[in-house]
């Protein structure tokens, strides 16, 4: 995946190849200046007054290093950010191709870290690694080519030596990578033990064991810490080599070159300080891109774990532009359609089946018989495998997505609340402006007015993520609200098992007895009442429809509805 | 410095590591200096060809310092990580120490876990501190003032320029970065906050959304809160790197003053020319390690708020209060609520209102009603984790507040809604309610909660995250039988399992607990022919209480209602 971005970034990396190019001609030339100014004081006695001029030149050459180096960072950090935020993009778009279903849900926690952490993660990457590989490679090449002009043996010194830092670094990575790799995950688990203790204090305190706990805090974090200098001490390990490497390899140029000037008297003091000048500059170099590589691997562990992500296979319900005929509710049809998951074993049937419009249908089963799903393929949720669905007799993969989710509504049992006020959340049910008259009313039928009213900011009272908590009636009820300012003409409802109070019971029935005059409703149905007054009913059991037809119907021709009404009525009580 | 007070204490605890840190990082600073030192000084010696001697003990020493100063770079990363890491251990020990005895009452204050995950991310932010803030500036002043007092031998003048420069550095960038920064630390962690929220209702209601066709608008706006994310965490680091293009530009600039100072002494014969290029490589390194500082505002900024964010945590709280009664360990317990009211901070309505009940020893007691009722409320007043507005509660005539609640806890046996499980086997776990259970008595007691599958060695992960619903809430259970009580609170035990394993499972706490008194909050209405009492609530009131068959007679009473219409509910 960042390979990919490369090609995306290459007139950018080319341009910071070409600062790099300049920042080494600044390096150069400023060792080059000091050494003029030196040269011309100590040796040839220069008057002071003279060497102005090449001080002037000098600061300009470190003005020009230091806005040179900071343009190639700058760079970096305009690359991670176009990066960073393609990415979310990309993960965005991935994972709202999976997110219809409940199946999915569970795991949305692992996706925020990966979209917020892992992606902020990648970061270092853009940001340090790479303009410090560009800088390192400019830096070291011209500077390389400048002392081997200026003395070949103090070149070659350095061609010997300073490959064996990236060589060395590459044996120690390899070797440190899966035992680093295993301490990490361990880490991680000490690391959440903390906040483990802290979020099951009550429980320590109620089973007398504070003391106990505080001593596991301590023990967890010394080993903590000790498996920490672990995976640190490679890397220091790495630096300290690095470091001597760079520290002989200057010894030895200082060596020949001192060896050179005494000894043989066949190089100058100018060459000779210029080239003791411009060797730590490249080790310099070295030495940073050794620990911007520590970083830049991190990002690269981190790309590829948003790449096992986007690679989980997606499967988005496509459709197409053909609309809906506005006044009535459209009829449902399957045929043979079928679906399974991804993971897990359960498998819904080919099943056929017809809705007509304004048709009050239930859909009945025993846990894991494939109700929801059933009920997400009807919705458009989930598409189907094989088969057909038809919408007005329409394949409904070329019916227009917005003329179909304009006609429909789906409750569940648990409707989500999004972060902000509670007229954002009322709202949510229209496109249009409505007015807090509008707002009040569907409140008011959905039996949520009195409590909006008692809240200290009425309507603008922040809820959700962040914001005041709700109970599981008042969620129902502002999903009954948002229902009912929508007025669909589909009503997919997944009926509450239990938890609900008798006052939101009313107030769900109310309501949807309202709504039904107006609209078709497909209930998964765990109340009595709802199956009884069905026009149809759909019997499931291990993904296959085992019954169809009215309650009197299924009762005298079908066994197993007729065992599971009767469980129901007898076996509760005993 | 009052806001970092905390840490800072914390820190001074490990003196010998901050200790080794500073020699080291001052030696292998120090070391570096006197190695471009002598190698100036061997090139400008080695231009007049001295006799070879002169230069074998130069380039030795070179070499000496060279290794000194790279080993020692090596101790002092050593021991200043190790150090930090120590730090924390002592902040975490610290702040445990400071949350445990608070432990109800910031429960009562927070009914959400926010605020201890803030609480962990804000220690762990303070690692920074000593080893970005504290001894960076330390180790640099050292070096700095050993090489300025050797450059006072050589020229006084450039050993002021030195100086001046040193003061810059250390004490007037930082000081301006740190003025500057201020306001822009807080918002980058709001903004955060915010496009994380902003994700998590994007996935989390995205269904909503479709259905409501406002995934379009929604998505819109992630992308923006996401660019303005992005500029603004790249502007930040803009900022860092334009000041740590500042700091460089100044220590390479202050080393041509000293050579252009040096170089005019040269001149005037002031002083010796084989010290001008030694001068200079002086100036040059001892100025090396500064861009350090240019991050080092940040780093205290930061350390400053979450030093703060903690401290606050329990500071603002009153010591608890002493405890004046130990209860007795043998006497049974009576429980007397009188007009109680129970009202949670930054909440509007009273989660219970005037609640009047006795809880007597060996009743079996169930508390009903819809959710959002108060019936977990009630729970948490006999467990004294919920804030008492009015009224009183009575233990054995005493009230709750004054008495010792370890004692009260002692004599208790409770299941919470969401049971906390700790990272370990489940022998661990099970352990943890009675330490000298053995091996059999853990299996008899994963037996009775129908877990027999799980062997004891089997791992739970953190807060239980790979056990289901219903296996957390047996093994919960589990660890109640392997404790002594003579009173059972249990907050929706069984709320998870089908109806026949919630009926065994009582039936097994039933024979364990002839003697002892229970209270159920119950979510179900089955199974309450047999209690003694039956306390039912709606919206913060106690409605009713009585035996089933009184409940059940009174017509249109609410619980007669709610059972009605439990039964309306089919089984599947």
């Amino acid at each position: 995946m960042l390979k990919e971005f490369m090609k995306q970034f290459r007139t950018r990396t080319i341009w910071m190849a070409a600062a790099s190019v300049c920042m080494a001609a600044a390096v150069t030339g400023q060792s080059y200046l000091v050494v003029t100014i030196i040269q011309q004081l100590f040796l040839e006695n220069a008057v002071f007054s003279s060497i102005l001029p090449s001080v002037f030149i000098l600061i300009s050459m470190l003005l020009l290093r230091t806005i040179f180096q900071y343009v190639i960072k700058g760079s970096g950090i305009k690359m991670a950010q176009t990066a960073k935020i393609s990415i979310r993009k990309k993960l965005l778009r991935h994972f709202t191709g999976q997110q219809m279903t409940d199946a999915d849900k569970g795991q949305s926690g692992q996706k925020a870290s990966l979209f917020m952490d892992t992606v902020d993660e990648i970061d270092g990457y853009f940001s340090q690694y790479l303009p410090q590989a560009i800088q390192s490679t400019g830096v070291v090449l011209i500077v390389w080519i400048v002392i081997f002009i200026q003395n070949w043996t103090s070149g070659l010194i350095i061609l010997i030596s300073a490959p064996f830092i990236p060589i060395f670094m590459m044996i120690i990575g390899v070797k440190t990578k899966d035992k680093s790799k295993e301490q990490l995950s361990q880490l991680a688990a000490f690391s959440a033990t903390f906040l483990d203790t802290l979020q099951g204090l009550p429980t320590v305190k109620l089973f007398g064991r504070s003391a106990e706990q505080r001593n596991k805090i301590d023990q967890d974090s010394t080993s903590f810490r000790d498996a920490t200098m672990g995976v640190l001490r490679v890397a220091f390990t790495n630096s300290l080599a690095l470091e001597f490497i760079a520290m002989l390899s200057i010894g030895l140029i200082a060596l020949e070159i001192a060896i050179r000037m005494i000894i043989f008297q066949n190089l100058s003091f100018f060459t000779g300080f210029f080239v003791l000048l411009l060797a730590p500059e490249l080790f310099s170099q070295l030495k940073q891109l050794g620990s911007a590589f520590h970083s830049g691997r991190a990002s690269m562990g981190a790309a590829s774990r948003v790449e096992d992500a986007l690679e989980e296979e997606a499967m988005p319900v496509a459709w197409g532009d053909v609309p809906l005929k506005t006044d009535k509710a459209p009829e449902i049809r399957l045929e043979q359609a079928s679906f399974h998951y991804e993971q897990g074993k359960f498998q819904l049937e080919p099943a056929s089946m017809t809705i007509s419009s304004y048709e009050q249908v239930a859909i009945i089963g025993k846990t894991g018989a494939g109700k929801s799903t059933l009920l997400h393929l009807l919705a458009g949720f989930l598409p189907a495998e094989e088969g057909k669905i038809l919408i007005d007799g329409i394949p409904q993969e070329e019916v227009q997505k917005a003329a179909w989710f304009q006609r429909i509504s789906y409750l569940t049992q648990q409707p989500y609340v999004f972060s902000g006020t509670v007229r954002e959340n009322i709202l949510l049910g229209s496109l249009e402006k409505q007015s807090d008259q509008t707002i009040q009313e569907v409140a008011a039928h959905a039996g949520i007015w009195e409590w909006i009213s008692a809240l200290p900011d009425g309507l603008d009272t922040i809820i959700g993520e962040g914001g005041r908590g709700l109970s599981g009636g008042e969620k129902q009820r502002i999903a009954i609200a948002r229902t009912l300012l929508k007025k669909p003409q589909i009503l997919f409802f997944d009926e509450p098992t239990t938890g609900l109070d008798i006052q939101t019971e009313h107030i769900l029935q109310n309501s949807l007895n309202a709504l039904k005059k107006q609209a078709t409703m497909i209930t998964v149905a765990h109340r009595l009442h709802t199956v009884r007054d069905a026009d149809k009913i759909f019997l499931l059991d291990q993904g296959k429809i085992v019954g169809e037809g009215t309650h009197d119907e299924l009762y005298q021709h079908n066994k197993m509805y007729q065992q599971m009404i009767n469980t129901q009525q007898g076996g509760r009580e005993a | 410095m009052k806001d970092i007070n905390l840490v800072l204490k914390m820190m001074l605890k490990e003196k010998k590591d901050i200790l080794f840190s500073i020699f080291f990082g001052f030696l292998a600073g120090i070391t570096a200096v006197s190695l471009f030192a002598a190698s100036g000084y061997l090139i400008s010696q080695a231009a007049f060809a001295p006799p070879i001697y002169t230069l074998m003990i130069l380039v030795a020493s070179v070499k000496l310092l060279g290794i000194t100063s790279a080993v020692s770079r090596y101790g002092e990363r050593y021991f200043s990580h190790r150090g930090t890491f120590t730090i924390l251990k002592n902040i975490r020990l610290k702040v445990y120490d400071q949350i445990e005895p608070l432990a109800n009452r910031l429960l009562q204050k927070y009914r959400s876990g926010d605020i201890l995950a803030r609480i962990v991310g804000d220690v762990e932010s303070l690692q920074h501190f000593f080893l970005r803030v504290f001894y960076p500036p330390i180790v640099l002043a050292a070096v700095f003032i050993a090489t300025i007092f050797f450059t006072v031998y050589i020229s006084v003048g450039a050993a002021l320029t030195m100086t001046a420069g040193m003061i810059v550095v250390l004490i007037v960038f930082p000081a301006i970065f740190y003025l500057f920064r201020k306001k822009e630390a807080v918002s980058m962690r709001e903004k955060r906050g915010v496009l994380s929220s902003e994700f998590t209702d994007y996935l989390y209601g995205f269904r909503e959304l479709t259905i409501f066709q406002q995934a379009e608008r929604k998505e819109q706006q992630l992308f923006n809160e996401m660019n303005q994310y992005e500029e603004m965490k790249a502007s930040e680091n803009r900022q860092l790197a334009i000041r740590e293009a500042i700091v460089i530009f100044f220590s390479f600039f202050i080393a041509i003053l000293i050579l252009i100072q040096a170089g005019f002494y040269v001149a005037e014969g002031n002083l010796a020319g084989t010290l001008l290029a030694m001068l200079f490589m002086i100036a040059v390194t001892v100025f090396e390690d500064t861009p350090s500082m240019a991050v080092l505002p940040a780093h205290l900024e930061e350390s400053k708020s979450s030093s703060k964010r903690l401290t606050d945590v329990w500071e603002n709280e009153a010591p608890p209060e002493a405890a004046v009664h130990e209860l007795e360990p043998d006497l049974p317990l009576h429980f007397d609520f009188k007009d109680v009211s129970i009202q949670y901070p930054n909440e509007k309505k009273p989660a219970v209102q005037h609640a009047s009940l006795q809880i007597e020893p060996g009743k079996n007691i169930a508390i009903v009603g819809p959710s959002g009722s108060g019936k977990s409320t009630l729970m948490q007043a006999l467990l004294t984790f919920a804030p008492v507005k009015s009224g009183h509660i009575l233990v054995n005539g005493k009230d709750i507040s004054t008495i010792a609640p370890d004692s009260l806890w002692r004599q208790m046996n409770v299941s919470l809604q969401h049971n906390h499980f700790f990272y370990g086997s489940i022998y661990e776990n099970l352990q943890f309610a009675n330490k000298n259970a053995n091996e059999e008595l853990c299996r008899e007691a994963l037996e009775k909660v129908q877990l027999s599958h799980f062997s004891l060695e089997d791992q739970v992960l953190e807060k239980g995250t790979n056990l289901s619903g219903g296996e957390k809430q047996r093994l919960a259970l589990a660890r109640l039988f392997l404790r002594e009580a003579s009173i059972w609170l249990l907050d929706e035990p069984t709320s998870s399992l089908d109806s026949i394993t919630e009926q065994q499972i009582m039936d097994e706490i039933g024979k364990v607990t002839k003697y002892q008194t229970v209270v159920t909050v119950r979510h179900r209405l089955t199974g309450l022919e047999n209690m003694d009492r039956i306390i039912v609530m709606n919206q913060g009131e106690i409605v009713e209480q009585g035996t089933y068959t009184e409940l059940m007679r009174k017509e249109k009473g609410y619980f007669k209602t709610m059972k009605e219409l439990e039964s309306q509910q089919l089984a599947f």
